[in-house]
């Protein structure tokens, strides 16, 4: 991460936990305690691929008290960037990888009097973390998780063992689904609840939650997806001088740190609103794909989020 | 002498009904209920089915009109209108309510500050959040003062200085404001030169 310092660490384990997710376990190098983190981190991976660099973020799945090791869980993606990709195939026992730090932008709300989890598939992992620190306190709590079918449901066994009747599993090849309409009518005032999985599952849940009267502040969702890719364009760069062009598959942001100009972000997928950068000039259209600038800046624009937003322009000017 | 400026201060604004919420629920102290027909006419307008799941907690207060502000609410529409002989008897139904009541709920106080604040140190156990708390002071400014050295809080304090009921040192009110606590801060006024006490005016009307 830029102006952050990214720690060194070791690939010890790795499980093949379903027929498409990997389960690493990363040790730091020097075998110094890791960075504390709470349920609900990710870190982002920086993998150095031969002809590019890929920085994707990924929650932490272990128990935040174990400061020795952290453990992550990647799906391979169908139609891999490259990032997944290369976590599922490049990567051995004794692999070394470079991690920033921490960041939590999924956390639990401490004063909440009950917790909603609802995971989709991957999305399962940063409920674990989270478990841990739920698990032994007072404050009840819930997990619905639903998976394509029973052999994709990662971590089913440790949840069934820990969890117990705190869990429901759903498998869509059963014909299961959440109900998410029962699910958020009748929760007792002061619940939180969670979504992690795929867009169409948290478009529903934000919806279904919007629609009982649900306030946005008892609301948390986190969605992890790639950039989306588009057609090529090229950028100016104004405090550095430099034009970079933005491949069909990359995105803008991944271009200009590849130029080697540094932006800083922390979550890559256009919800943190970190990364966001000032338009100077524009002879196109913006594609914005963010969920952070508001529809009103998005018109104006004179902002962009690199991480995830395009444009389909003749020139653009950015201040960087 | 008086400290202003102090952000902890609440700043309460006109009541705007909420139509995103599924559930109302309005307490009412005093002159509150002129703001909250206020607020059950929006309602009307913009969700009119929610008024079947409304509901209204009012307090007249001495003197007051009880029957014509309870016929207003029931005049406009509101499920249940429950008139209770005081504040006090209203904060502890209001308790009862929201340990009986779901997510979707918004929540509209108007009267006093200090009635206010003891409603909101309420909802604030049930983990009720900004966003679903709306609250327009009417009525009187007097303010709960909590004795920052021996704990105890003195009620309707209207002047800048009060005498503490618990341990009676003279205290300054303060505009530090504890939400958890719903009471403002007393800090004894003559501790550097004891029985020099400043002119007591009154300025919490």
């Amino acid at each position: 991460m830029s102006g952050r310092s990214t720690v060194h660490v070791e690939v010890t384990a790795i499980e093949q936990i379903t027929p498409q997710i990997k389960h690493f376990t990363l040790r730091p190098v020097d075998r110094a305690p890791l960075p504390a983190f709470s349920g609900g981190s990710h870190v982002v991976v920086v993998m150095r691929a031969a002809h590019r660099v890929h920085r994707n973020p990924y929650s932490l799945l272990s128990a935040p008290s174990d400061r020795s090791a952290y453990q992550i869980a990647v799906r391979r993606m169908e139609e891999s960037r490259g990032g997944s990709e290369f976590m599922h195939t490049q990567l051995q026992v004794g692999s070394h990888l470079e991690i920033a730090h921490p960041v939590n932008l999924f956390p639990l709300d401490k004063i909440a009097r009950k917790h909603v989890l609802i995971a989709g598939g991957i999305g399962i992992t940063p409920f674990l973390a989270q478990l841990e620190d739920l698990h032994d306190g007072a404050i009840p709590y819930e997990l619905h998780y639903a998976v394509r079918a029973a052999e994709h449901a990662a971590f089913a066994e440790r949840l069934r063992a820990r969890e117990g009747g705190r869990v429901r599993f759903y498998f869509d090849n059963a014909a299961q689904a959440i109900d998410f309409d029962g699910l958020l009518s009748g929760q007792p005032l002061g619940t939180h609840v969670y979504v992690c999985g795929p867009a169409g599952m948290i478009d529903r849940v934000l919806a279904t939650a919007r629609r009982w009267g649900w306030p946005d502040s008892h609301v948390h969702w986190e969605k992890f997806s790639a950039p989306p890719s588009g057609r090529a364009f090229e950028v100016f760069l104004a405090r550095a001088q430099i034009g970079v062009k933005v491949l069909p598959d990359q995105s803008l942001l991944e271009a200009i740190e590849a130029a080697g100009v540094e932006v800083p972000y922390l979550c890559r997928g256009g919800v943190c609103g970190f990364c966001q950068t000032r338009v100077l000039e524009v002879d196109g259209e913006l594609l914005h794909h963010d969920h952070y600038l508001s529809d009103a800046d998005k018109l104006r624009g004179k902002s962009i989020m690199p991480c995830v937003s395009r444009a389909n322009c003749k020139s653009l000017v950015l201040d960087l | 002498m008086l400290v202003t400026g102090i952000k902890s201060k609440p700043v309460y604004a006109p009541l705007r009904a909420d139509p995103g919420g599924r559930y109302h629920l309005l307490l009412g102290s005093g002159p509150g209920a002129a703001p909250l027909l206020q607020v059950l006419a929006e309602l009307r307008d913009d969700a009119p089915d929610s008024l079947a799941r409304s509901r209204v907690l009012f307090a007249p207060g001495a003197g007051a009109d009880a029957d014509g502000s309870s016929a207003a609410f029931a005049a406009a529409g509101v499920a249940d209108v429950r008139t209770l002989a005081d504040s006090g008897a209203l904060l502890g139904e209001f308790e009862s309510l929201l340990a009986a009541s779901r997510m979707g709920l918004r929540l509209y106080v108007a009267g006093p500050e200090s009635f206010i604040g003891l409603a909101m140190k309420i909802a604030l156990q049930f983990n009720l959040n900004t966003d679903e708390i709306r609250a327009q002071e009417c009525g009187s400014k007097a303010r709960r003062v909590r004795c920052v050295h021996c704990r105890e809080t003195t009620e309707e304090v209207r002047t800048n200085i009060v005498q503490c009921i618990g341990c009676r040192r003279w205290l300054l009110v303060r505009d530090h404001y504890s939400r958890r606590l719903a009471a403002y801060m007393g800090v004894m006024v003559d501790a550097e030169a004891p029985g020099q006490i400043p002119a007591i005016e009154e300025v919490f009307p």
